[in-house]
């Protein structure tokens, strides 16, 4: 039996661009941010490399093998660019 | 104060923010939006923020910074939206009493603005399209890293992989000191993935002189913390982190957890012999080096290679060693503690490159005379009778096995340490304090309880020796306890443990116990 969470994924700056849309609801087994993002990869038409993103649960960075949980809002951080 | 904003910045409004009577500097950071990037002209840029994260990733930094440098005040503000050509995009303004402390939180807080924040922009070129900054791979950060380690993994000794292996290491240095700052300046360099830093001190006037990480404006901050800031700007691609305490026997094992290679680069005998026997029990290897005026000592410890400190004869006094071995005052050669340090992370790089014992200082005490420009070799062979080295040889795990069963009943090597909750399945025991005069007229609870001067050896020798039961020692701290217990265990002493944690920690259950001895 797989474990399914209702998750909120934000996209910014190329990633909005390339998912073609802010926000995303949607039901998934993947538990961690990496997983969840390799997942959209193929569904969403995420193009930005693994290797040079970060993420953020819930307004907060956390490591890429972090559990996700039921709820929880992620955004995928591309490199940054302030300033 | 932190805010992210669509609207033009009102430099003037925040600067008046800002202002104080008792203030005697404002150093203030603008950044411009320009009209050119990598030889391309620019005409417009549009930034874009993960608002409510910006804000809260914006009211940490800010208030971070202020933590680390008590009494400035941070006014910082990010613009968001479309900007062209001179646009101030973020404004920074850093309110102290003195300049210095103003000139370095400005500093601190842009670099942290473009490292952290959730801000990304597009660049309009006239002509093509735009692009997002930073988003594409050839700029990437894995490129970047590479570079950065280009002239090292050159060498055959190192290559791709050994690179690999530093970028997963996790090394400890304990101290940040004159030995601890080359030492982790060149471990940052090498590219060691997570580099810990632990030093309860700050930075004081006459430290500056060798303790080459540290600048005139660090004097009074935290060593650890100021450390990891000089640390982390010199490399961007490994985590730095700073724990502003001294270890003790109470923190020291979460430390050591999952570590490569620990550095010692304290300066007291208390301290080096508490990461000698966990480093060694723990099974982890421990570059060791000490310095006195022109000479300095440089030992790898590693378990199972070459003599511990107690095969090549510890002295049995403990408090007299630190007397002779503190160089807190004493007169010290920059360049000596300059040259053992970086010989510390010269072994350290090469443990974790998986050097052999011929390439490492394992089974070998270097001797370094900076004086007469002498290096000393002296053999430092494993003792087969040593009692410390024959417990920890034939243990594979961290030393921290089940108290349970009676002690030294059988061949199993008994652990060291017990804490607060274990002490009741040793049983019936003694509970011995070391304390002085002093720590017994601070502290009215040792009314009841059995206690020893901390330097009279002799006396806990013959008490361990003659008892019919455990000993547990602890003393205020619980170093000078566990460094004593360690002592009667290499003398061949199973009967004795030390306390986990020191007094403090154990004091409830400390006067439980002694009621019931009492009622016995
Ligand atoms: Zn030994």
């Amino acid at each position: 039996m797989t474990d399914t969470r209702r998750i909120t994924v934000k996209f910014f700056a190329l990633l909005r661009e390339q998912a073609g849309c802010r926000e995303v609801s949607l039901a998934t087994t993947a538990s961690t941010p990496a997983a969840l993002y390799a997942e959209l990869m193929s569904t969403h038409g995420l193009r930005v490399s693994q290797s040079i993103l970060t993420y953020a649960v819930n307004e907060r960075y956390v490591p890429a093998d972090s559990p996700l949980a039921d709820g929880d809002r992620v955004a995928f951080i591309p490199p940054v660019a302030g300033g | 104060m932190f805010a992210v904003t669509e609207n033009p910045i009102d430099a003037a409004a925040l600067r008046a923010g800002l202002q104080r009577p008792e203030a005697g500097a404002l150093v203030v950071f603008e950044g411009w939006v320009r009209n050119h990037h990598r030889g391309r002209p620019v005409t417009r840029l549009d930034y874009e923020a993960f608002v409510e994260m910006a804000q809260s990733e914006g009211d940490a930094l800010v208030a971070e910074i202020e933590e680390e440098f008590p009494g400035v005040r941070i006014t910082c503000v990010h613009r968001t939206g479309d900007l062209v050509p001179g646009d101030v995009a973020v404004w920074i303004g850093a309110r102290s009493a003195h300049r210095d402390d103003a000139f370095r939180a400005a500093r601190l807080a842009i670099e942290e603005v473009k490292r952290r924040l959730p801000v990304w922009k597009k660049e309009y070129h006239p002509g093509s399209d735009p692009v997002w900054v930073n988003c594409t791979e050839d700029t990437g950060v894995t490129n970047d890293a590479s570079a950065y380690y280009a002239r090292q993994s050159a060498l055959a000794e190192v290559g791709a992989q050994g690179q690999h292996r530093l970028a997963q290491a996790s090394v400890l240095v304990v101290g940040v000191g004159g030995l601890g700052c080359p030492a982790a300046m060149y471990l940052t360099g090498a590219g060691v993935g997570r580099l810990t830093l632990v030093d309860g001190g700050k930075v004081e006037f006459s430290n500056l002189h060798r303790q080459v990480l540290f600048e005139a404006g660090d004097v009074g901050a935290p060593k650890a913390s100021r450390a990891a800031l000089a640390l982390r700007a010199r490399n961007p691609h490994i985590v730095v982190e700073a724990i502003n305490a001294d270890l003790t026997a109470s923190n020291l094992r979460p430390l050591l957890v999952g570590r490569s290679v620990v550095l010692d680069c304290t300066d007291n005998f208390t301290t080096r012999l508490l990461l000698h026997d966990a480093c060694l029990e723990a099974g982890i290897p421990l570059v060791q080096a000490a310095v006195h005026q022109w000479e300095g000592v440089i030992n790898v410890f590693e378990r199972g290679a070459g003599g511990c400190l107690y095969c090549v004869g510890l002295p049995r006094d403990v408090s007299a060693l630190d007397r002779v071995g503190s160089c807190a005052g004493a007169p010290v050669f920059g360049p000596a503690v300059g040259t053992l340090g970086l010989l510390q992370a010269t072994e350290a790089i090469k443990v974790l490159l998986g050097r052999g014992a011929d390439d490492l200082a394992t089974h070998h005490t270097l001797l370094v005379d900076l004086l007469s420009i002498g290096i000393t070799r002296v053999a430092r062979p494993a003792r087969p009778d040593c009692p410390f080295c024959t417990r920890v040889g034939t243990t594979s795990d961290s030393g921290r096995a089940e108290v349970g069963a009676s002690p030294a009943s059988d061949d199993k090597p008994t652990p060291l340490w017990v804490s607060p909750d274990e002490r009741d399945q040793l049983g019936t025991h003694r509970l011995v304090v070391l304390a002085t005069a002093e720590d017994r007229a601070a502290r009215d609870w040792l009314i009841d309880v059995e206690i020893v001067h901390p330097e009279d050896t002799q006396k806990l020798d013959l008490l361990v020796r003659t008892s019919d039961r455990p000993v547990v020692l602890t003393c205020p701290q619980g170093v000078r306890s566990a460094s004593m217990a360690r002592m009667l265990r290499a003398a061949g002493l199973a009967n004795v443990f030390a306390l986990e944690g020191g007094l403090p920690s154990s004091l409830g259950q400390l006067r439980s116990t002694q009621r019931e001895a009492a009622r016995e």
